[in-house]
């Protein structure tokens, strides 16, 4: 009984979307679970740019749709993109917020001639895995190896570096230390702390007995990261003068109000602050807090979203809406354009995005509410990590 | 605490063996139907239907040892998981892409994290047994995560390629394959394990859940039975993670998570302990909703899945297959 | 020695934190026998509410504690009397799909009703910042919840050993028809010591809210934790839960110092050799 009211709604589905000329988007993200604050800022982005620009592309209206992977979840990624591609027959795959997800779907665009543009997973080699993958995001080489640099100016000798213990944390890791080594500093210690350690007073102590100038952290943005810093303002490593730097996950800001006074200071280096101050950012900030609804929601997936549905409609104009997904890749490669983070433009080789990386500080505003106030720009900055990795 | 208690399943006096086979023949005549309604009624969510048999052969195992011997575990996941990963490393570092082999490799090492599982979980009892699993699962869990040179770590085993089964069927787009493949090896599975438990072995495993010290009184070790089915359950879900990982070409930490034992836990509930139909059922009631609802509202699904978890509980306290059953059972005593 | 005493501190207070949010899940599991894996979202809720009032609405810290825990019990009324009391002494496996199935409507409602971003609630002056104790500096929030937490057990302590509604509830559990032959009215019995256990769990919610903050997915993820000590001290069992925190706090917190790569590993490794020496817990009652 059950079976025959799905294959019901399935039909109803397939008959409902089966006009021609609708250019179809599939879009894979966490939209529910402990990630979803990430998915919904991928559809603000989308919605924002849906806004601005209607939803015609010449001829053809793109339609866009939600699939949910609340946790990092490849088989699923895969089985839903499967389905996106042969039974809703969409014609580019996008969103992916974690590495695996995206990972998983790679081998499958050859056969199902369909793009894929990475909206947030940010590990380097993913664009390695097939040349139809395109990504509007950044990477954790090209956001964290600027905070090396950074430190090295502020006479920083010694450094620790503390990551959660996975993908991201480990890349992260390795992104400072070899910049920070190269550059002439010493790491003098490299922690990896498992990503379930609620309490980080004991991690805050070895910071503390290792005698570092600073420490650089990396934590995936969400719940840990208050704990982290609310430990190291209550441990007194503020008042003995270590300096705190890590890349925008960690005070993204969607968290920013949660953390409150205690994140004031904070040195991280980004692709994207929503204080960017620029006319093309003020127009999509407006737009996307409109789409997301609660404004201190939206953070910087929202604009990997939103340049990701710049390079899909690129894309379809150059295909003039038939599905032809190597001609659509080779469309947008070289394409340059002003994003609300600023300049940006697709690297020809990698089919990843060349942009400015900002050194911010969390600073308060004449409202009272926080924001991460841009004060040096690292211009176009491709991803050291492709380089590192071979 | 334990859950010697829950089902009201009583050993029942063994019918006769014709009948027994009768009723196998039944029952892979209705999973034979209901694979090919499934193949031509959704021709396109065949993905979907693939990832089901690999988690029903995941709550099958699941199924015996916590349905037929009484052990409570949220960490079976540790099973599949160890098969996936095995299936998965064999293929992308040693180059074993035979699916037949990946798959019999994927039992050998269900097999192993079910004897581990198995030797530690079964030292506890009741509650405390409920968190040997847990703590059984998370390192399993942090053990992938570290060798992270073979695992893929976070990121994810990827670059699984089988070769084509027999030489003769490549896995395609569509999933056809990967589809009959599964069904097949459901079919096979489920009638071995009809044996199995109908066997003296079956029950002195059932009897071991009804009064473990009853079963030792009779002169039967009652920890290397448990023991033994361990071992058994780990090879189907061995055979079940392989078959994920043959299928979606990918491994992922997630495969290995307590999450992913807790909601087979919840399919095998839903569906009823203690019989291998309430396994199946449980699984596809589960996941056939969770994919329809999920689809239709991607942001507020979870609510709507847990309502209906409630209101199972509410009105078919024994689980879908349970109460269906009872109810069959009813109608034809009051037909007599 | 320094970090000895350093470390000392931390894992009481970790620990103690873990003991107010997870005692309420021992009352349950212990001496009501619900396996109430929607433990976490009760805390949940107490935080939500304590948040709204504190921040939202700018009440004192301590009303804003009281409105939480008052609060949670009034939403925990309805459905204790329309769903809880249908799986009393129901098997354990059929009280995990109702209470998974609680949680999950609990943090798709939260989600819905306050959104996906972590809430804080605002701590009054005197519980800011850092208390200087001559050899090292703690939160002050930190020294209340290990006071609240010694609280919280004599308290308890008293209530279930030495009045009389302890007794009327130790008899209900042992043998709910021989308690109401003997006059006991099991089922306000029950009502009461679910609303105790649920009024436990937002208190500890709000307590423990700086280490473990509050956001729709909370009801889930430390739900694990809760679980573990619980059981590792043996439901039911006040002493044994302290201990059991206690311990496994010190565990956690000492293996983070010294070997944080392999935290995880440290603990589970410990919680398993610990069901291995008491396989009923460390307090546990033998059936």
């Amino acid at each position: 009984m059950k079976k025959l009211i799905l294959a019901a709604a399935a039909s109803l589905l397939m008959t409902a979307s089966a006009y021609a000329e609708v250019i179809k988007v599939g879009v894979v993200g966490p939209f529910s679970g402990p990630f979803a604050i990430q998915g919904k800022n991928f559809k603000a982005g989308i919605d924002a740019y849906l806004a601005e620009h209607g939803n015609k592309v010449g001829e053809n209206t793109i339609e866009i749709l939600y699939r949910d992977v609340p946790q990092p979840d490849p088989a699923q990624s895969k089985a839903l993109a499967q389905e996106l591609v042969v039974k809703e027959g969409v014609q580019y795959l996008a969103g992916f917020y974690f590495t695996p997800d995206a990972m998983a779907v790679t081998p499958l665009l050859k056969q199902g001639n369909v793009p894929m543009v990475i909206m947030n997973a940010a590990t380097s080699a993913i664009v390695t895995k097939s040349p139809l993958v395109v990504r509007t995001s950044f990477t954790t080489w090209q956001t964290s190896a600027p905070m090396a640099k950074t430190a090295r100016e502020r006479g920083v000798e010694k450094a620790i570096t503390v990551v959660s213990d996975y993908g991201p944390g480990v890349d992260s890791e390795t992104a400072f230390k070899t910049t920070f080594e190269k550059e002439g500093g010493t790491v003098v210690e490299s922690i990896r702390m498992p990503l379930s350690t609620n309490d980080f007073s004991p991690i805050m102590q070895r910071v503390r007995d290792s005698g570092a100038q600073a420490v650089f952290a990396f934590l995936p943005s969400g719940p840990t990261t208050l704990g982290f810093v609310k430990a190291y303002n209550e441990n007194g490593l503020k008042q003995a003068g270590i300096q705190f730097l890590a890349p925008g996950d960690l005070t993204q800001e969607s968290d920013l109000p949660a953390i409150g006074d205690a994140g004031v200071g904070i040195l991280t280096t980004f692709h994207y602050s929503i204080a960017h101050d620029s006319p093309e950012n003020k127009a999509f900030v407006a737009a996307a807090q409109k789409a997301i609804g609660n404004p201190a929601e939206l953070s910087f997936p929202s604009v990997g979203a939103y340049d990701g549905m710049f390079v899909i409609t690129k894309m379809i104009e150059a295909t003039g809406g038939k599905q032809d997904a190597e001609k659509a890749v080779e469309a947008v490669k070289g394409l340059a354009w002003e994003s609300p983070r600023g300049p940006v433009s697709i690297d020809p080789e990698t089919r990843h995005i060349t942009q400015n990386i900002y050194l911010r500080e969390v600073a308060k505003g004449d409202d009272g509410g926080y924001y991460n106030k841009e004060i040096k720009t690292f211009e176009k900055q491709p991803d050291p990590g492709l380089a590192a990795a071979k | 605490m334990s859950i010697t208690n829950t089902s009201a399943t009583i050993i029942q006096p063994l019918p006769a063996a014709s009948s027994n086979w009768l009723r196998d023949l039944v029952g892979i005549a209705i999973i034979l139907a209901a694979a090919i309604v499934g193949y031509f009624l959704f021709p396109n969510n065949l993905a979907l239907l693939t990832r089901m048999i690999a988690i029903m052969l995941f709550v099958l195992s699941l199924d015996l040892v916590t349905g037929y011997c009484g052990v409570a575990t949220l960490g079976h996941a540790a099973l599949f998981g160890a098969g996936a990963y095995a299936a998965g490393i064999a293929a992308a570092h040693f180059g074993v892409t035979e699916p037949i082999t990946m798959i019999a490799i994927g039992a050998v090492g269900g097999a192993v994290a079910g004897l581990v599982s198995g030797v530690v979980i079964l030292r506890g009892h009741g509650l405390a047994q409920l968190v040997l699993s847990i703590a059984i699962i998370h390192l399993f869990h942090e053990a992938a995560n570290k060798a992270s040179n073979y695992t893929g770590g976070s990121d994810g085993l990827a670059g699984i390629t089988p070769d084509p089964i027999l030489g003769l069927f490549e896995f395609d787009l569509w999933g056809r394959t990967a589809y009959v493949f599964g069904i097949v090896l459901l079919i096979v599975i489920f009638v071995l394990l009809r044996i199995l438990v109908r066997s003296p072995f079956g029950l002195l495993c059932r009897g071991i859940r009804q009064d473990p010290v009853r079963v030792s009184a009779m002169g039967a070790s009652v920890k290397r039975t448990l023991i033994k089915m361990y071992v058994i359950s780990g090879v189907v879900a061995g055979i079940g993670g392989a078959f994920n990982a043959v299928s979606t070409q990918v491994v992922g930490l997630d495969s290995l998570s307590f999450t992913n034992s807790a909601e087979a836990l919840v399919m095998l509930v839903l569906g009823g302990v203690g019989t291998l139909f309430g396994a199946l059922i449980g699984t596809i009631v589960f996941i056939g909703v969770e994919d329809f609802v999920s689809a239709a509202n991607p942001f507020h699904w979870l609510t709507i899945v847990g309502a209906l978890l409630i209101a199972v509980v509410l009105f078919a306290p024994k689980g879908l297959y349970g109460t269906a059953a009872a109810l069959v059972e009813r109608y034809r005593k009051g037909g007599k | 020695m320094q970090t000895f005493f350093s470390i000392g501190v931390d894992a009481l207070a970790y620990g103690m934190i873990l003991f107010v949010i997870s005692i309420g899940l021992s009352v349950t599991m212990g001496l009501m026998r619900v396996v109430n894996l929607a433990h976490g979202a009760f805390a949940m809720i107490g935080g939500y509410i304590a948040s709204y009032a504190a921040r939202d609405l700018g009440l004192a810290y301590g009303l804003a504690v009281i409105l939480a825990v008052a609060g949670t019990i009034i939403i925990a009324i309805p459905l204790e009397r329309f769903l809880y009391r249908r799986i009393y002494g129901a098997p354990e496996l059929t009280q995990v799909l109702m209470t998974i199935g609680i949680t999950f409507c609990v943090i798709g409602i939260a989600n819905y009703v306050f959104g996906p971003t972590l809430k804080t609630i605002p701590l009054p002056p005197d519980l800011q910042g850092p208390v200087d104790l001559g050899f090292r500096t703690i939160a002050a929030h930190k020294l209340f919840a290990i006071f609240c937490g010694v609280a919280v057990a004599l308290g308890l302590w008293y209530l279930i050993e030495r009045t009389s509604f302890g007794v009327k509830l130790r008899a209900s559990v042992d043998n709910t028809a021989m308690a109401a032959a003997l006059g006991v009215r099991t089922k306000i019995v029950y009502a009461a010591s679910f609303a105790l256990a649920v009024g436990l769990a937002a208190f500890g919610g709000v307590i423990g809210a700086e280490l473990l903050p509050v956001e729709p997915y909370y009801a889930l993820r430390y739900m694990v934790t809760f679980l573990v000590v619980v059981s590792v001290g043996g439901a039911g069992s006040i002493p044994g839960a302290l201990i059991a925190c206690l311990l496994l706090g010190a565990i956690d917190t000492t293996g983070r110092y010294l070997v944080p790569e392999y935290g995880e590993f440290f603990f589970y490794l410990a919680v398993i050799a610990i069901v291995w020496v008491f396989p009923r817990g460390l307090m546990g009652r033998a059936k």
